[in-house]
C-alpha cells in the first residue's frame, strides 16, 4: 500500500470495528477526506471522545452519564422497582424500552456465560444481581437473555442460583414471529412455541 | 432420480463447467489428477452439503491469485429429476471465500448459500432433496481404518434420509464443543460445575436422537446385509454388522458389550434413550473435568463387522474386507430407495479395478439398475467393450470435458 499513514491508520481503526471489512473502511475513510466531511471529522472527534466520560450504573449496570451514580431508569420513582428483568448487553434494554409496555427495572450482565470464550459467572454481573434480589423488595425477576445456545445456559444458570431465593423466575417467550406462516417457521421455533404455549 | 445437467464454477480444477448429463452410465475417463473425482466430489456434496475429502470446504474454491480475485465463488448447481415429480429441480450451492480480517489476500473464511429453485435455503432445508450413494477406492479402508471414518460414513447417509438429523448432528456439535471448552477450564481453573447443566442437557437432547437414528439405520442394514453378502459369496459365510454406541442406554456400566443387538437398542423409545445419557453425563461429570473432555456420546460411537462370528477387522483377509463393503454399500443403495422411494444416482470411483471378475460383475449387474451412475476410470479397456458400448464416455483432461461418444441405449 502506498497510502500515506494518516490515511492507513484511519482504514485500520474503522477495520477493527465489527461488521466493518477492509473495503467499508476504505470507502468511509476517503468519505472524510472530501473537503465537504470537514465539519463531520470534528463532530466524529468531539462524540468519540465524549464516550471517555459514559459510567456504568451503579445498580443495573446499564450505562449512564458521568457524575450521575444511577442511571435514568434507576432513577425513576415510577418505576416498579420489584420487578428486574435480565438482559445481555445495554441496547437489550433500549429494544424492551421501545416496546412501551415494561415497567420494571432493569440488569446488564454484560454478556453471556461463553465456554468457548472463557466467559464464566465470574466475568457477569451475576454476583451485583444476587445482592439486589436479596436486599429484599425483589419479587420477579425476568430472563431475557439471547435466544441462542450461550442465552439459554446463562438463563438455566441464573434460574438455578434465582429459584432457591423464594422468588417467581420467568423467561421470555419464545414465540412465532408475527407474520410468519407456520409451514415455514424452522424446527426450533416452532418447538419452542410449542412447548412455552399457554392457555387463551 | 437423475441429474439433467451439471455446471461448475471456480471449483476445484473446473473454472467451468457446463453439461448435460444422460441417463444411465457415464464413464469419466482421463488420467490421474484431470479433475475425475472432482466432479464426483462436486455431485456429492449436492447430497450431503460436505466434501468427502476436503480438510476444509475453502479448499473446494478454485482459487489461485492471492490478492486477486477474493471474494471468490465456487458454484455448483444441478438440475435434476425425482421420480414421481413433474418438474425438474434446480439446486444451487455457492462456495463464497472471504477474507477473514483485514489483510486476508488467502480469502479463509468461507460462507455458503444454497438455493432450491432459485430461493435461498437453509441449508437443512435442502437436505434429502438429491441423495447419491458414493463408491470410494481402497474401501477396505471402511473396516479398517479409525472409527472416525464410519462415523463419518453413518453421517454422511443418514443425513440424506432422516431430514431432521443433519440438524441434530449440528446442533450435538455445537453443544459438544462448547461442553469440551467448559471441561477443560474448569480442569485448568475451577469453577462452578453447575455451569455444566446447560450443556449436559443439550447434549441428551440432540444425542438422543442421533443414537436412535443409528440404531435404526443399522438394524435394518443388518437385516438387508445378510441376503446381500450370501449372494455375493454364494452362502458361504455370514455377516453381521454391530452398532457401538459410545453410551449405551441398556448397558450402562456394563462391560458386556457382546450382550449389544441391534433390534434391542431400537425398541428403547428417544425420550428413554435422552433421560439415561443425560443421567451418565451428569454421573461421570468428575471424570470429564479431570480429562478436560466429553468422554462418553455419539462422536465416539463405532460399528462393526463380524465374518462367521469374527471381527472382520481382525481375523478378516483383504477380499472378505472388500466384499463385505461392497455388500454394504449395495444395502445402502437399496435402503436408500426403500426409505426415500427414490432411486439415489451413483458415483463410482476407480472402484471396479479393486474388484475380481466376479464381484465386477456381480456389481455392474447391480448398478446399471439405477437411473444414472457415474463412474471414473483411468483405463476404459478395463470394462467389457459391451458395457462400454452402452455407457456415455467423456474424456476429462485438466478440468475440460469432451464428450466422446453416447450411450447405446439413449431414450
Ligand atoms: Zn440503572
Amino acid at each position: 500500500m502506498s497510502l500515506p499513514e494518516p490515511i492507513q491508520r484511519a482504514i485500520e481503526a474503522f477495520a477493527a470495528l465489527p461488521g466493518i471489512g477492509p473495503k467499508s473502511a476504505s470507502r468511509l475513510t476517503f468519505y472524510l477526506l472530501r473537503e465537504q466531511s470537514a465539519a463531520l471529522r470534528d463532530t466524529l472527534a468531539e462524540a468519540i471522545r465524549g464516550l471517555n466520560d459514559v459510567a456504568y450504573c451503579q445498580q443495573c449496570f446499564n450505562f449512564t452519564e458521568a457524575g450521575q451514580p444511577l442511571c435514568p431508569v434507576c432513577r425513576d420513582p415510577h418505576r416498579d422497582d420489584g420487578l428486574i428483568c435480565v438482559v445481555e448487553e445495554p441496547l437489550d434494554v433500549e429494544a424492551i424500552e421501545r416496546t412501551g409496555v415494561y415497567r420494571g427495572q432493569y440488569h446488564v450482565l454484560h454478556g453471556a456465560l461463553s465456554p468457548i470464550e472463557g466467559i464464566g459467572p465470574d466475568d457477569l454481573k451475576i454476583r451485583e444481581l444476587l445482592a439486589r434480589v436479596q436486599a429484599g423488595r425483589v419479587h420477579e425477576v425476568i430472563i431475557a437473555t439471547n435466544p441462542s445456545m450461550e442465552g439459554d445456559a446463562t438463563a438455566m444458570y441464573l434460574h438455578r442460583l434465582l429459584a432457591p431465593l423464594g422468588i417467581k423466575v420467568t423467561r421470555l417467550a419464545r414465540g412465532l414471529p408475527v407474520g410468519g406462516d407456520l409451514e415455514y417457521a424452522d424446527q426450533n421455533t416452532l418447538r419452542g412455541a410449542l412447548v412455552e404455549r399457554k392457555e387463551m | 432420480m437423475r441429474l439433467l445437467r451439471l455446471s461448475l464454477q471456480n471449483f476445484r480444477n473446473y473454472v467451468r463447467l457446463d453439461e448435460e448429463t444422460p441417463r444411465g452410465v457415464l464413464l469419466l475417463v482421463g488420467a490421474n489428477a484431470q479433475g475425475k473425482t472432482n466432479l464426483l466430489e462436486a455431485i456429492y456434496y449436492l447430497a450431503t452439503f460436505a466434501s468427502f475429502r476436503a480438510r476444509h470446504d475453502r479448499d473446494l474454491v478454485h482459487f489461485d491469485a492471492p490478492g486477486w480475485g477474493c471474494p471468490a465463488v465456487g458454484r455448483i448447481v444441478a438440475e435434476f429429476q425425482r421420480e414421481g415429480e413433474l418438474r425438474p429441480r434446480r439446486l444451487e450451492v455457492r462456495l463464497i471465500r472471504e477474507p477473514n480480517g483485514i489483510g486476508d489476500t488467502q480469502c479463509r473464511r468461507l460462507r455458503r448459500e444454497v438455493l432450491v429453485d432459485g430461493m435461498k435455503k437453509k441449508l437443512t432445508e435442502a437436505m434429502g432433496l438429491f441423495n447419491a450413494v458414493l463408491f470410494l477406492p481402497r474401501m477396505t479402508e471402511l473396516v479398517t481404518a479409525a472409527p472416525e471414518g464410519r462415523r463419518r460414513y453413518l453421517n454422511m447417509v443418514l443425513s440424506q434420509v432422516y431430514p431432521a438429523y443433519a440438524q441434530a448432528l449440528t446442533a450435538y456439535r455445537q453443544a459438544l464443543t462448547r461442553r469440551n471448552a467448559l471441561l477443560k477450564t474448569l480442569q485448568e481453573q475451577g469453577g462452578d460445575p453447575a455451569q455444566l447443566d446447560y450443556w449436559d442437557a443439550e447434549l441428551a437432547r440432540w444425542g438422543a436422537p442421533l443414537i436412535a437414528w443409528r440404531a435404526e439405520a443399522l438394524a435394518q442394514w443388518e437385516l438387508l446385509i445378510r441376503e446381500s453378502h450370501w449372494h455375493l459369496t454364494r452362502n458361504a459365510e455370514t455377516l453381521r454388522l454391530s452398532y457401538h454406541p459410545s453410551f449405551h442406554p441398556l448397558l450402562e456400566g456394563s462391560l458386556q458389550r457382546e450382550a449389544e443387538n441391534n433390534q434391542v437398542l431400537t425398541q428403547v423409545p428417544v425420550e428413554q434413550i435422552a433421560f439415561a445419557f443425560h443421567r451418565a453425563l451428569v454421573r461421570r461429570r468428575e471424570e470429564a473435568i479431570a480429562r478436560g473432555t466429553t468422554t462418553i456420546g455419539p462422536h465416539r460411537d463405532d460399528f462393526c463387522f463380524r465374518n462367521n462370528k469374527k471381527a472382520l477387522a481382525l481375523y478378516g483377509s483383504r477380499g472378505q474386507m472388500r466384499t463385505a463393503v461392497l455388500a454394504l454399500k449395495m444395502v445402502e443403495m437399496q435402503w436408500m430407495e426403500r426409505r426415500t422411494g427414490r432411486k439415489p444416482v451413483l458415483l463410482l470411483d476407480e472402484i471396479l479395478a479393486e474388484l475380481d471378475a466376479e464381484r465386477r460383475a456381480n456389481l455392474q449387474a447391480h448398478i446399471v439398475q439405477s437411473e444414472q451412475v457415474w463412474l471414473t476410470t483411468t483405463d476404459v479397456e478395463g470394462f467389457a467393450p459391451d458395457f462400454v458400448r452402452q455407457s456415455t464416455v467423456w474424456r476429462l483432461d485438466a478440468g475440460v470435458v469432451s464428450p466422446v461418444s453416447a450411450g447405446g441405449d439413449q431414450s
